[in-house]
């Protein structure tokens, strides 16, 4: 009796230890950032642009921040039609069939491709023969490639969480399945479409190894041509940081890329409790 | 019932079924890519030759392009990894379904959540410049970094799939199992061993699975944490470099069609066809656990 005693200690033990664990160093990652990123962080690092020898040792990330949103949209204007018209044909017409389950099963193992692998592809196809160059649009598209499964799963979710009534009752008074989906289904999922949306951005936002083979470079201008490189958040942290330039400004950076994912992340996260307060 | 009247007569639902197939060709196309750009090397050289040769030196003629060492890296990396998380993170996952006070789940949840958007590169980052330094001042080493360290920061990176997958299985389990367990007595960490552990077996085979596939294609944590060296690793605490970094590092210095540029195909061929795979193993897994779970 007093072993299965102590067994059941030991195992309450572990698991509290476990959950109070992952927490500590959760907690730890996000105070290290706040802490040491925090003096970096000032209105002029937000609106200047990298200075000095080698460039980034002093000044602020302005044309990175100009790139990142950039390539954001770039990929988001890509991927977001295509994506919501694949998850309507998966949730309205796909009916039972066997091509559904094919594109499901696609979007599943796209979801899973690793990021440098849609790099590769993202540099063979638009850099190389497209003759794109490494630039903005080349590293556009292939973030929009990266983000179209998971634009199609959250739009997926979020038309199969409307209410079937809603689609019956459309049906029964003959109303035809394009006005039905326009006028009916579509507002009611659109609060947890824009959440997939911004996922998709933050997503977007954050990915490195795509951009560093087709986008970004260490320094370039913020014109806005679409056939230059361009300089991004992630890439310029590790440029910072592999280079020895900068320890400081790349605690500065870190703590803005992720505060923007945080901005990103919650603003989806609140999205999707409206539509679950409203249904 | 609604599904059954013929939809595709409208021209719209052939208008969305023509985009769905043309998005979903985009996979295909990457695997045909890979295949087409890297077809020349597996030729030249054999699949034997790439897989298991241990010299990578693509730029001297002639060239030699084998991938052992990134592929053992890349394993060593992700294998190490899940060593560490699965324990942590079943546990966590436990703690989160069974026996978390409220509030503390309240907590844990929202700040797992957060972690899963945080960007793999400020991961690397924090690890390279945190944890490689405790190394070098702990250790009095040269140089702290090492597949370890690669393996200690992806751990942290797929903790929060791994616990948030696993209390998914875990509360899939109906209530009954619970009730009648309880019932009969047995202590409540008996019943979650015993009882629930089993039963939410094939979701947790997922989660392990998911946390895999997500380690082995990590490429910015371990380009900046696993030293970069091009040797055999003899053991965990050498340097090496996994397949995703050696791409992410040499692309930009091979010019189109080279040999080279070929072999990086080559990498990326591997990789993908390693990280499909086990995708379509989870895919497979998945299924049954519905098919189970509907019986239950």
């Amino acid at each position: 009796m007093n072993w299965r005693h102590g067994q059941d200690r030991l195992w309450l033990a572990a698991f509290w230890g476990a959950g109070l664990l992952i927490l500590l160093i959760l907690g730890s990652i996000l105070s290290c950032l706040l802490i040491k990123g925090g003096p970096a962080l000032s209105l002029d690092f937000l609106t200047t642009g990298p200075k000095g020898t080698p460039l980034g040792i002093s000044g602020g990330i302005l044309p990175c921040l100009k790139g990142t949103i950039s390539l954001m949209a770039i990929a988001l204007t890509a991927a977001a039609f295509p994506g919501i018209v694949t998850a309507v044909y998966l949730v309205e017409f796909g009916e039972h069939s066997r091509l559904k389950n094919i594109i499901n099963l696609t979007v599943q193992c796209m979801a899973g491709i690793p990021s440098i692998v849609t790099g590769l592809f993202g540099y063979a196809l638009f850099v190389v023969y497209s003759g794109f160059g490494i630039s903005l649009l080349a590293g556009g598209l292939s973030l929009g490639i990266m983000v179209f499964p998971v634009i199609v799963v959250t739009a997926r979710d979020a038309l199969l969480g409307v209410n079937p009534l809603y689609r019956l009752t459309g049906l029964s008074l003959g109303v035809s399945r394009r006005y039905l989906l326009v006028r009916v289904i579509l507002p009611q999922a659109l609060p947890g479409i824009l959440s997939g949306l911004l996922l998709a951005a933050g997503y977007a936002a954050g990915a490195t190894a795509p951009i560093m083979v087709t986008a970004a470079a260490i320094s370039a201008g913020s014109s806005g041509n679409l056939f230059t490189p361009v300089m991004a958040l992630p890439y310029h942290l590790y440029i910072l940081f592999s280079q020895h330039i900068s320890l400081e400004n790349a605690y500065g950076t870190a703590l803005v890329l992720v505060l923007l994912l945080l901005l990103l992340n919650t603003t989806a996260l609140w999205l999707r409790r409206i539509k679950e307060k409203g249904a | 019932m609604i599904r059954k009247n013929r939809p595709l007569r409208e021209p719209f639902g052939v208008f969305c079924l023509v985009i769905a197939v043309g998005a979903t060709l985009t996979l295909l196309a990457v695997v045909l890519f890979m295949l087409r750009e890297s077809l020349p090397v597996w030729q030249a050289y054999g699949l034997s030759a790439i897989i298991a040769g241990t010299d990578w030196s693509p730029l001297t003629d002639p060239p030699r392009i084998g991938l052992a060492p990134m592929i053992c890296s890349t394993l060593w990396v992700a294998l190490g990894a899940l060593v560490l998380s699965v324990p942590l993170g079943f546990c966590g996952a436990i703690f989160l379904a069974e026996f978390a006070p409220a509030g503390l789940a309240a907590i844990l949840r929202p700040v797992l959540h957060i972690l899963t958007g945080i960007p793999s590169v400020v991961y690397g980052f924090l690890g390279a410049a945190v944890l490689v330094k405790f190394f070098e001042v702990t250790f009095d080493l040269a140089s702290g970094e090492s597949l370890f360290c690669a393996s200690l920061v992806l751990t942290v990176m797929v903790l929060p799939y791994i616990v948030v997958t696993g209390e998914a299985a875990l509360r899939a389990v109906p209530p009954e199992y619970r009730q009648a367990a309880l019932a009969l007595g047995v202590s409540k960490q008996y019943m979650t061993i015993k009882v629930l552990l089993p039963l939410a077996k094939k979701g947790l085979l997922g989660a392990f699975i998911l946390a895999f596939g997500r380690a082995t294609g990590e490429t910015m944590a371990v380009l900046m944490l696993a030293g970069n060296t091009l040797i055999l690793p003899s053991s965990w605490f050498s340097r090496g470099e996994p397949l995703s970094a050696l791409i992410a590092l040499e692309l930009g210095t091979a010019s189109a069609g080279s040999t080279h540029y070929q072999a990086l195909f080559a990498a990326g061929l591997v990789l993908l066809v390693f990280v499909l795979s086990i995708n379509l193993l989870l895919h497979f897994s998945g299924n049954h656990t519905g098919v189970r779970r509907r019986e239950g």
